[in-house]
């Protein structure tokens, strides 16, 4: 999935799911839009479903420096990069 | 310490309406709430009653995602009773947040609806072992769900109690509300329950045989507490919530006194968990008026459990006559006009028995036609009473053999008592 289809996806979640307002690539997720631990969890499940695996617990703690939509975008393609690193091995 | 306990505001989500005006004309009119079983998609077509006390009217409560995230269907009950007791209130946020104000709120069992579908993936195929759980699954059903989303929302950081008994959840919330206030463990309390539409609950009473069948086409002759033709309860849901204060300060800030909570017992009939059970109801009835510190005499008006089974509004006929003897206090059962709303019943009967003592009139106990030889000994109200309700008993009984008695007197009366 490019960058781009993926932003869309993410912004999508968050505007709908979410009730973010006008997201911003850069707001701090916390101070801008009230994102807290709960939807941080929530989220993580909606980026599985977006993957179509599970995430393990250290990529799940690996979620826990995300600030912004650009973190979650990063996030998401570091994990796909690793697995697929991992596939080739 | 010992101090007196004043309801100073109260709002209650029933099948008759919403706002006051609403259930008054509902009460006056004799309008029922009861209306045929919604369909669920799960139990609907098993079950043998095919009736509801159903809030099917819109509800606004705009409340945001920030709140909504933890809060199933019976938390939006409880948060928007909370929320108008709050308002009415005229609280500052200083006091609300300062520790002094608690909530003692329940409902039967938290979120049906979202445990639901917390059971929903444990049938489901999951070969890819996604998160199908939520976050907030647990917050949105856990059975405190009701009470600490009312503190988030608000901020309240005083004490929580989160009872849990059934049909004495919300009695039993404002009874444990009522004692923080008197013996001065809080300042006020947040007090009441709810329970959203369930056929679970409704599944639970028809497998016992329990459940009104005999009026499914016509929904609005059933319950009919202390009639010969009665053939068990209705379910229902709403929600509920009266603010208890302190009297004094209550009065020192020129807070509206809609009532006094003088007196509150409960107890445990200490054996069967399904049966009612006369000595035990009858002890409660009496532990109340001993609290209050009153005889069976200055009762007026005994809101009556009633829930239309056939043997519970005999135990609870022989319980009354027992205590307030011949000529005792009008007798009303208020289910009959929306079925037994479960957590909530008690809180809802609470604020209606005060709309009925701000108004001056008794309402009947709808549906009662002929009455039960064995139920005949009360003074059962038939027709619409114009009275003057000075103190009103409020009964709830429940499964797990837990009783509980309120008595509150009207705002009336303490305005002439000064």
């Amino acid at each position: 999935m490019t960058r781009d289809a993926l932003q869309e996806k993410i912004l999508a979640i968050l505007i709908e799911d979410f009730e973010f307002e006008k997201p911003g690539l850069n707001d701090n997720l916390r101070d801008d839009h009230g994102f807290d631990s709960i939807d941080a969890i929530e989220l993580l499940g909606k980026i599985e479903l977006i993957l179509g695996y599970s995430l393990t617990w250290e990529e799940k703690e690996k979620a826990m420096g995300i600030r912004t939509i650009n973190d979650i975008l990063d996030y998401i393609e570091t994990i796909e990069a690793s697995r697929r690193l991992k596939t080739e091995d | 310490m010992k101090r007196r306990v004043v309801i100073t505001a109260c709002s209650a989500i029933t099948p008759i309406g919403y706002a006051k005006d609403d259930i008054i004309n509902s009460l006056r009119q004799g309008i029922s709430g009861v209306k045929p079983l919604r369909d669920d998609g799960l139990l609907n077509k098993h079950i043998h009653s095919r009736v509801f006390g159903s809030v099917d009217y819109p509800i606004d409560y705009g409340f945001k995602r920030m709140y909504s995230k933890t809060m199933g269907p019976v938390a939006y009950y409880a948060c928007q009773v909370a929320k108008d007791v709050l308002e009415r209130s005229g609280l500052d946020q200083e006091f609300i947040t300062g520790g002094r104000l608690g909530v003692a709120f329940g409902s039967t069992h938290g979120s049906p609806t979202v445990q639901r579908d917390i059971y929903r993936t444990f049938f489901q195929e999951l070969d890819t072992k996604f998160s199908s759980i939520g976050a907030v699954d647990y917050l949105r059903s856990m059975v405190h769900t009701t009470a600490v989303n009312i503190t988030r929302m608000f901020g309240i950081t005083g004490r929580v109690i989160a009872s849990s008994t059934a049909c004495t959840t919300s009695s039993q919330a404002i009874g444990f509300g009522y004692e923080m206030v008197k013996y001065g463990m809080q300042d006020a309390m947040i007090c009441g329950g709810a329970d959203e539409y369930d056929t679970t609950t409704v599944a639970v009473f028809d497998n016992l045989l329990a459940c009104s069948t005999a009026y499914n086409e016509t929904p609005k002759r059933t319950p009919r507490p202390f009639d010969s033709g009665r053939d068990g309860l209705v379910v229902g849901e709403g929600g509920g919530a009266v603010l208890l204060e302190e009297y004094e300060s209550a009065k020192r800030r020129g807070a509206p006194i809609i009532a006094e909570v003088i007196g509150f017992a409960c107890n445990n009939n200490g054996g069967d968990l399904i049966l009612p059970n006369l000595q035990g109801i009858t002890t409660t009835l009496r532990l109340a008026l001993k609290d209050a510190e009153i005889t069976p005499e200055d009762v007026d008006f005994v809101s009556a459990h009633a829930t239309a089974t056939k043997m519970g509004d005999v135990i609870e006929s022989q319980a009354i006559a027992a205590v307030y003897g011949d000529n005792g206090p009008f007798v009303t059962g208020l289910k009959s006009y929306m079925g037994h709303t479960m957590g909530t019943c008690g809180v809802i009967e609470t604020i209606l028995t005060t709309y009925m003592m701000e108004q001056g009139f008794i309402a009947p106990t709808l549906n009662l036609e002929n009455i039960d030889e064995r139920c005949r000994m009360l003074r059962h109200v038939q027709e619409i009473t114009p009275a003057t309700i000075g103190i009103g008993a409020i009964q709830n009984f429940a499964f797990g053999g837990v009783n509980t008695c309120l008595l509150v007197k009207s705002g009336e009366r303490l305005k002439v008592e000064g």
